[in-house]
């Protein structure tokens, strides 16, 4: 090696701009990483376990003052690149940032950061890992936020950065307290263009430290949302606005194969009317004008084949599609061959259902486009709007407001990209918010599945080999089909929850069949984990039943001492304490279980089930989960108690169906949500184990639909295998 | 036409005809009504007219009678101008009941609503009146629990002002 070189360097420098921010430059932009197709089936393996492990395809990787604003009243502005939807991510991403900048929690505010932050959240706000992946990153770029205002400070006092203490967002000497500067006396009077940000990022204090992190925080958000001033995406006005509506097609295959303005240019409030190949959409001085405006376009349409729902279950079956063996413990293959225990299980098409339908404001000039939308994706949307408009990204700003829900449909979002085309086409900005009808029969569905079990119990009650198929409709294909289908080969969102995770069973098989709909399938809120945990965990019981064994005690047969299996032990021995599992219940009440894991976080459920008039009630659903380490407590508590009530609603009500090629829902009437009246008691125990955090906000909708159906087999030895559940 | 809203006066043209609701939110500005399904299904725009909760997006303007309150004349302002909170709001703030709180204006309307009819209600009679309005992220289990807290808080109040 050669003496004297010079190490290598990646010091980034910084600048002010005259706003007085402090914007980063350099953010990099974490890629997705996915291998070549060399050695395909081992590769898909790898895949498929880089997912089931948690993995993020996603990832937030910014230097420190790209997240944070210090103003010289020494208030710290916190730039989030993840949007609130409901979640609490303000608030723990918040509490993460406050705990290493030393700053009373006062003194920060949370800001949504757009496009224009350079925060490079390129994937978005989904897939549970809002935390997870910004957790080091966060309290890394705050360390060195804090440790380079020591410095700066050491400097103006003329004291030594090793005597300086840091709290509440002020640096006193340690030797004499009159010396003290605040940070927004610090940055006021430092050169920051010519600060050098360390290559290595300062110790991290150890959770016993903590002062905000893992603490029940209230939300940041609520006190605005609750007196009705918080603006969503539905809510944003501009002065000189318009309101755009856009024509649809009636059937799942229609398309546009004429359009005119016909009378559109004539009627009251209508300003403009955009009749394209493929896009025909009115901007009108309100949005009833604007609909009435599309109803008065002439246009004509191919609708298509006349799909059918007995047709589309029929695509879903597990030996149709792409065949790819994506989990392989051991060897089921000969096991399976004989007379073995079998079971089919199906799970409907599903809608988001957000309250706050699809709706963005966009503000179109001829050389910037401003863009207020109620997204999951802001970097999505920006590359779809500097596509339609035909400019650079750098021209786009994505500003993401709050969102009423978006369980991975706001994922996409078509009306910032409708609005863009109207608002350029008008010269002025326009607001485009779907009504409910819209938004129930043009979005992408959780697709359909099929589910067959196989499973081999020896006489000692072990099962011996157990094999999971499952047959779905895309999921996250739908989004990037190129890199998905040559390399992976199965849709990785559709199985998410598939695999048989029990280190007991020595002979495992999890084999997906891609199976592409007519209808628009995607991400729906844990992806395919509730309907694969539906299928699993209901044959678990089914294979107990069949040995003579408790279904609690069956599943802790199948554990080890792996550190998996012992994750799961506790969970299961938690939730069965919770339930009081095997006491005594009140008469013509029933117990069941079900578990599962997902973004790491492991996930029990009881559910206590009777029937009433031959209908199925839920009375108390007790959850036992270990999401690793926790940030807000009461923020993971209602995550959990949230997804077991939508979770429900998909077990009992949520089933969208197509006829004559059109989604029959068109609103609640036909796709009725389970309300306060079904809802049962919950109750929630958080196991925090270590000092990562995992997801939270997906893997409790998972084992739900599978402890109900348990319970009800339970109860009535009737083995229910499809969503939602009805009796027999 | 007149309407009251908030203690405020408008004049709204009656035409064309159309439901309060987008009055409110496109004309007025009142954006903390929010729209959800446009059929009176799930709460969401739910205001009061003369006390009474109704769903605004299947109210016709010219059938609006009488004064009109909405979330944002829910809370008062006290005469050192301090917001304050619904004894609804504020048991739904401490109780941190919403999660993205969409619906949170119709539920939190619908309960002050049944409140003022009914000051100490069970638990089942909650649920009734509850029973018609969607939270999606599924806040039920806490808007149960926030507005037997919040029937407490009034009871408590009306006894204070006696």
């Amino acid at each position: 090696m050669t003496q004297n070189q010079s190490p290598p360097s990646n010091i980034k420098k910084w600048r002010v701009s005259r706003r007085g921010f402090l914007i980063g430059l350099g953010a990099t932009v974490a890629a997705v990483a996915v291998g070549v197709p060399i050695g395909l089936p081992r590769a898909r393996l790898a895949i498929a376990d880089f997912i089931a492990t948690g993995g993020s395809f996603g990832g937030v990787n910014a230097p420190p003052t790209s997240w944070f604003e210090i103003t010289a009243d020494n208030r710290i502005r916190f730039f989030n690149p993840k949007v609130e939807m409901g979640q609490g991510v303000h608030t723990s991403l918040t509490q993460i940032a406050a705990e290493e900048l030393e700053v009373d929690w006062e003194q920060i505010e949370v800001v949504q950061a757009g496009t224009a932050q350079g925060l490079n959240d390129s994937m978005g706000t989904g897939n549970s890992n809002s935390v997870s992946s910004t957790f080091t990153p966060i309290r890394e770029a705050a360390a060195t936020l804090r440790e380079l205002l020591r410095s700066e400070a050491a400097r103006q006092l003329g004291v030594p950065a090793a005597s300086l203490s840091m709290a509440a967002g002020i640096v006193t000497a340690n030797t004499d307290p009159s010396k003290s500067l605040s940070y927004g006396e610090i940055v006021a009077n430092a050169d920051v263009a010519s600060w050098e940000i360390p290559e290595e990022a300062p110790a991290l204090k150890p959770a016993s430290e903590f002062r905000y992190v893992g603490k029940a925080t209230p939300r940041v958000d609520f006190k605005s949302k609750l007196t009705g001033e918080a603006k969503y995406g539905y809510d944003m006005r501009l002065p000189n606005m318009l309101y755009g509506a856009v024509a649809r097609p009636r059937t799942i295959e229609g398309k546009l194969t004429s359009a005119a303005a016909g009378e559109a240019p004539n009627r009251p409030g209508v300003v403009t009317v955009v009749a394209e190949a493929d896009f025909a959409g009115v901007a009108a001085e309100s949005r009833l004008q604007a609909y009435a405006g599309v109803g008065n376009m002439d246009l004509e349409w191919e609708d298509g084949r006349p799909w059918q729902q007995s047709e589309i279950d029929e695509i879903v079956t597990v030996g149709n599609g792409t065949r790819v063996v994506a989990q392989k413990e051991g060897d089921v293959a000969d096991l399976l061959d004989g007379d073995v225990l079998t079971a089919e299980f199906r799970t409907p098409l599903a809608a988001h259902a957000h309250l706050e339908p699809q709706a963005a404001l966009v503000d179109v000039q001829a050389d910037k486009v401003t863009a207020w939308v109620s997204t999951q994706a802001a970097y999505v949307v920006r590359g779809e709007l500097a596509s339609v408009l035909d400019m650079d990204e750098e021209q786009v700003e994505v500003i993401p407001t709050y969102l009423g829900g978006g369980f991975g449909r706001k994922l996409n979002v078509e009306s910032a990209r409708e609005a863009a085309i109207l608002s350029k086409a008008a010269g002025r900005p326009v607001h485009v918010g779907w009504n409910r009808t819209e938004d129930m029969r043009h979005g992408f569905f959780r697709p359909s599945t099929h589910h067959v079990m196989k499973g081999m119990v020896d006489g000692n009650g072990r099962i011996q080999a157990l094999q999971h198929e499952i047959a779905s409709g895309d999921v996250l294909f739908s989004f990037f089909p190129g890199i998905a289908s040559a390399i992976v080969g199965a849709d990785f969102g559709a199985y998410r929850g598939a695999r048989l995770e029990y280190d007991g069973i020595p002979n495992r098989q999890m084999v997906s069949y891609r199976t592409p709909l007519p209808v628009p399938t995607g991400p729906w809120r844990g992806l395919g984990l509730l309907a694969s945990t539906f299928a699993t965990e209901s044959f678990m019981d089914d294979l107990a039943h069949s040995a003579g064994i408790d279904p609690l005690q069956f599943r802790l047969n199948h554990l080890t001492d792996s550190a998996l299996s012992q994750r799961f032990r506790t969970a299961l021995e938690t939730v069965a304490e919770m339930a009081n599992w095997g006491g005594s219940l009140p008469e013509g009440h029933a117990l069941g279980l079900a578990i599962n894991i997902d973004a790491k976080t492991i996930v029990a459920q009881v559910a206590d089930v009777s029937v009433e008039n031959d209908q199925i009630r839920v009375h108390n659903v007790y959850c036992a989960m270990d999401p690793g380490f926790v940030i807000n407590p009461d923020g993971a508590t209602a995550q959990a108690q949230g997804a077991i009530v939508m979770g429900l609603s998909s077990t009992f009500f949520e089933e969208i169906t197509v006829k004559d090629g059109v989604i029959e829902a068109a609103n609640f009437d036909r796709y009725p949500l389970l309300t306060i009246k079904e809802t049962p008691n919950i109750q929630v125990n958080l196991l925090q184990s270590g000092e990562e955090p995992f997801g939270i906000g997906e893997p409790p909708i998972g084992p739900i639909a599978a402890a109900v159906g348990n319970g009800i087999f339970a109860l009535t030895g009737q083995r229910l295998t499809r969503l939602p559940l009805r009796l027999g | 036409m007149k309407l009251h809203i908030n203690g405020t006066d408008y004049d709204i043209s009656e035409d064309p005809p159309r439901p309060l609701l987008w009055v409110l939110r496109d004309e007025l500005g009142l954006t903390g009504t929010k729209f959800g399904c446009g059929v009176g299904i799930c709460g969401a725009c739910t205001v009061h007219i003369d006390g009474k909760a109704v769903r605004s997006c299947v109210t016709p303007l010219t059938q609006v009678e009488g004064e009109v309150r909405t979330i944002e004349g829910l809370s008062t302002v006290a005469a050192n101008g301090t917001i304050e909170l619904h004894p609804v709001q504020q048991a739904f703030l401490e109780d941190q009941v919403p999660q993205c709180s969409w619906c949170m204006s119709g539920q939190m309307m619908t309960a002050a609503a049944f409140l003022a009819q009914n000051p100490a209600p069970n638990e089942d009679e909650i649920v009734e009146a509850m029973g018609n309005n969607y939270c999606r992220c599924g806040c039920y289990h806490r808007i149960k629990g926030a507005v037997a807290k919040a029937a407490v808080q009034l009871v408590s109040l009306e006894e204070t002002a006696v």
